[in-house]
């Protein structure tokens, strides 16, 4: 057989999806007595169609399911048997349809993935009418970069002209300049929109969700869903369904009661889930109701001044249910919800009335290419922090010491006062007592970070910083600014997390030193051991400096004040022992920690480290960067 | 071994790069620090509206850096960078016995004119500034 066009494969897969998703949605319509005369023609249709198309693809799974279920619509259709009688029987059959199709989100086990490539992004649901359009993410965020171009062309302009004397000439310039701005936002919005997608292309799974799950406990409910054009973000997107699917679970295991427990409360057996979108202010809001048994007036009770629901609900291990069914989690869910919309700059808020039920509100921002932020300059260099962050902006005035750390009185409360530049771990030249401090809130945690000057606030197109930062912790990305320079974004939710600064590398403006940093000395004879140890020591804040045998490593302990000695067993000139008894009979540094790193796991190595006065014992094959940075943390006493 | 390399100054030394790799090169342009990262990175640069990081190639070698006033922009597998270095010497066909070199970052070295060239391999340094397999933050859990 000749091997079938990839493309041509994607779409066949995207069809068999569509028609599938169809099937169910028609099945769940006949169960709910919603469907019309028509829906097993409709049907019969589907399940040929998908017969068809996979017997040419040579799905053979795939047919013979497809086939088995085109007989049943088949006898549906000419009345020999109910459809209503095999809504389970077909719904399974589905299932095993989802699986079968190669290649496709519901295939079954799929090999795992050994060679270390990401397996191939599930491709995003779209809805099946003839108007909506397929538009690779690449392409628009392309376009994208396009257009915030322009826009940085604008500016450029606008700081021209700023720089000229104005005259009659120049007022003409600034007009065409006002078109132009309208010109490039309308261009900018029209982009912008071409990254959205409507919340109806998630939604398909719920109500089959909330059917099985619902069988499952026992319970019978019903899932509405309004508000599905409403458009989101396609980033936002796909994590909101995993959000969306875990609040249901929520609802149905804790909230929704059982039938007889509903009747005893006078509320009508079938229990209601909403979920409803729609635009708000500038931002989408997401709701899911139910008018299930809503968190007790003891948990109520129990929700404190300054505190909310919201927060008491998102304690890692808070749960409702009082015993933990088979169904959600342990009060995983709510925590994890809460972080993951905060993390795309926007907030959760959660209402209930005891018995009457329980409302979910997820705000969340309408693209996540367009970001609000505030300016500050720490240094010689602008920062930008998402606008939903920051509570307030605040002369640090009022400031207490305890322990050694800084904090802030404010309404009543004392807020941790952080240097913008130590949070991030560089440093800069040393701020005034009364310099502005942003109250930065996230996760339920406030920290007032001080920076020199705040600026004011900004639209900014959002670039990611790429791979290469991966491992650098605080920055959600970096914007352009007016004058061509590059502004990094920084990570609320790292400002709040950190509670000891323990990185440090990159001063933060040019020219102004950093302060000291511990260092280490690695001593190993192989090039890219030391600089394997260089590189995690370094990105865990030290300083290093590197010898390649024991002698080499006296001479740079004159040289350089160090604070702790990484050293190898087996070296030629003078090894890892004799390393250690020279630096033990030295005045100087018969105190200073030595960690011995070795090939060898024997005893005898062992003993023989520990009887020349090693105070750590690292065996290679063992190694791992955590186990090391634990003990080099241990012994420089961080 | 015949190719044509970007033949570069830094550290004083000399090195080459395969013109294949090389997208682009440019002044070095004004930085800004990225507080947290590693030593070898410089900071970030706008070239025409893309933010890239910049990696000092001194820096990766281990030399003593010396300033640098150019960046050679290189691509591998869909990423990029702008290497920092202190000027560019020349594009050239090298040819010549490749001589094995102690280190990571390196190919090897070819003789040109009396004086070794280091070959960068450039997917190495990309490899050697990129964290291991990138932990994507954790799936919400669904018990």
């Amino acid at each position: 057989m000749t091997a079938i066009d990839p493309e041509v494969l994607q779409l066949a897969r995207e069809e068999a999806e569509e028609r599938i998703a169809s099937i169910e949605k028609a099945l769940l319509a006949v169960e709910g007595g919603s469907a019309d005369d028509d829906a097993v023609n409709g049907l019969f249709r589907d399940a040929h169609s998908i017969k068809s198309a996979a017997g040419m693809l040579g799905w053979k799974d795939a047919a013979a399911v497809a086939h088995l279920m085109e007989d049943i619509f088949d006898d549906c259709r000419s009345g020999e048997i109910a459809i209503g009688d095999q809504i389970d029987e077909l719904l399974q059959s589905l299932d095993s349809l989802k699986g079968a199709v190669p290649g496709g989100a519901g295939e079954a086990a799929p090999a795992p993935q050994t060679n270390g490539h990401a397996p191939p992004e599930p491709a995003v649901a779209s809805a099946s009418s003839s108007q909506s359009i397929r538009v690779p993410a690449p392409k628009i965020d392309r376009m994208l970069d396009a257009v915030g171009e322009t826009v940085l062309h604008q500016r450029r302009l606008e700081h021209l002209l700023a720089d000229e004397e104005a005259g009659d000439a120049a007022d003409e310039t600034e007009e065409e300049l006002d078109r132009g701005g309208l010109l490039m936002s309308e261009l900018h919005d029209s982009v912008i929109g071409m990254r959205t997608l409507p919340l109806s292309s998630i939604t398909a799974p719920f109500p089959r969700a909330v059917r099985d799950l619902a069988a499952a406990e026992g319970k019978d409910v019903a899932l509405e869903i309004t508000g599905e054009e409403t458009q989101l973000d396609r980033v936002i997107l796909e994590g909101l369904s995993e959000m969306i699917n875990h609040l249901i679970r929520n609802a149905i295991a804790h909230g929704i009661e059982t039938p007889e427990e509903r009747e005893a409360a006078g509320k009508p057996e079938q229990g209601r889930i909403d979920l409803h979108a729609e635009q708000r202010e500038g931002m989408v809001a997401i709701e899911l109701l139910d008018d299930g048994r809503g968190v007790s007036a003891d948990v109520l009770s129990r929700v404190h001044e300054g505190s909310s629901l919201t927060e008491m609900l998102a304690t890692p291990g808070f749960s409702t249910a009082a015993e933990v069914s088979g169904v959600a989690g342990r009060g995983v869910g709510v925590d994890a919800v809460k972080d993951h919309v905060e993390a795309l700059g926007g907030s959760l808020e959660i209402q209930s009335e005891p018995g009457k039920g329980m409302r979910v509100i997820m705000l969340l921002p309408l693209t996540l290419a367009l970001l609000r932020l505030l300016m500050c300059r720490r240094g010689s260099q602008i920062f930008g922090l998402p606008l939903t962050s920051v509570r307030e902006v605040v002369k640090a005035a009022d400031r207490v010491s305890l322990g050694g750390r800084q904090s802030l009185q404010l309404h009543g409360e004392a807020v941790p006062l952080e240097d913008l530049a130590t949070a991030l771990g560089g440093a800069a030249a040393e701020l005034p007592d009364d310099a502005p401090a942003m109250v930065v809130a996230s996760g339920g945690r406030s920290v007032a970070i001080q920076c020199d000057a705040v600026i004011g606030d900004q639209e900014v197109v959002v670039k990611s910083l790429g791979p290469l930062f991966a491992g650098v912790p605080g920055y959600l990305g970096a914007s352009i600014q007016g004058d061509g320079r590059v502004a990094l974004i920084v990570d609320p939710n790292h400002l709040v997390r950190r509670p000891n600064p323990v990185r440090q590398t990159m001063p933060v403006a040019a020219g102004e030193s950093a302060p000291e940093a511990r260092r280490v000395l690695v001593v190993d004879d192989q090039f890219t051991v030391r600089e394997l140890q260089r590189s995690i020591l370094e990105t865990a804040g030290y300083r290093v400096c590197t010898a390649r045998n024991g002698r080499e490593a006296l001479k740079e302990l004159t040289r350089n004040d160090v604070e702790a000695v990484l050293t190898d067993a087996e070296m030629p000139e003078m090894n890892g022992f004799e390393l250690l008894t020279a630096i033990r009979a030295d005045p100087d540094h018969e105190s200073l920690p030595v960690v011995m790193v070795t090939a060898l796991a024997s005893e005898e190595d062992r003993k023989r480290g520990a009887e020349a006065g090693a105070d750590a014992y690292i065996v290679k094959e063992e190694y791992d960067q955590h186990a090391l940075l634990d003990v080099i943390e241990r012994l420089v006493g961080r | 071994m015949t190719e044509v390399k970007v033949r570069v100054l830094a550290g004083g030394e000399h090195y080459a790069l395969p013109v294949t790799f090389v997208k682009e090169i440019a002044e070095l342009g004004e930085l800004s620090p990225v507080p947290g990262a590693p030593s070898q990175v410089l900071g970030l640069r706008n070239l025409r509206g893309q933010v890239l990081p910049v990696v000092g190639l001194a820096e990766v070698l281990g030399l003593d850096g010396a300033e640098s006033e150019r960046v050679v922009v290189v691509e591998d597998d869909g990423r990029q960078l702008a290497l920092a270095l202190q000027a560019v010497v020349e594009v050239e066909k090298l040819s010549g016995e490749v001589e094995e070199v102690d280190s990571p970052y390196l190919e090897g070295a070819v003789l040109v004119d009396g004086a070794l060239v280091g070959l960068v391999d450039v997917p190495a340094v990309f490899e050697s500034l990129i964290p291991d397999a990138a932990t994507p933050s954790a799936p919400l859990e669904a018990a």
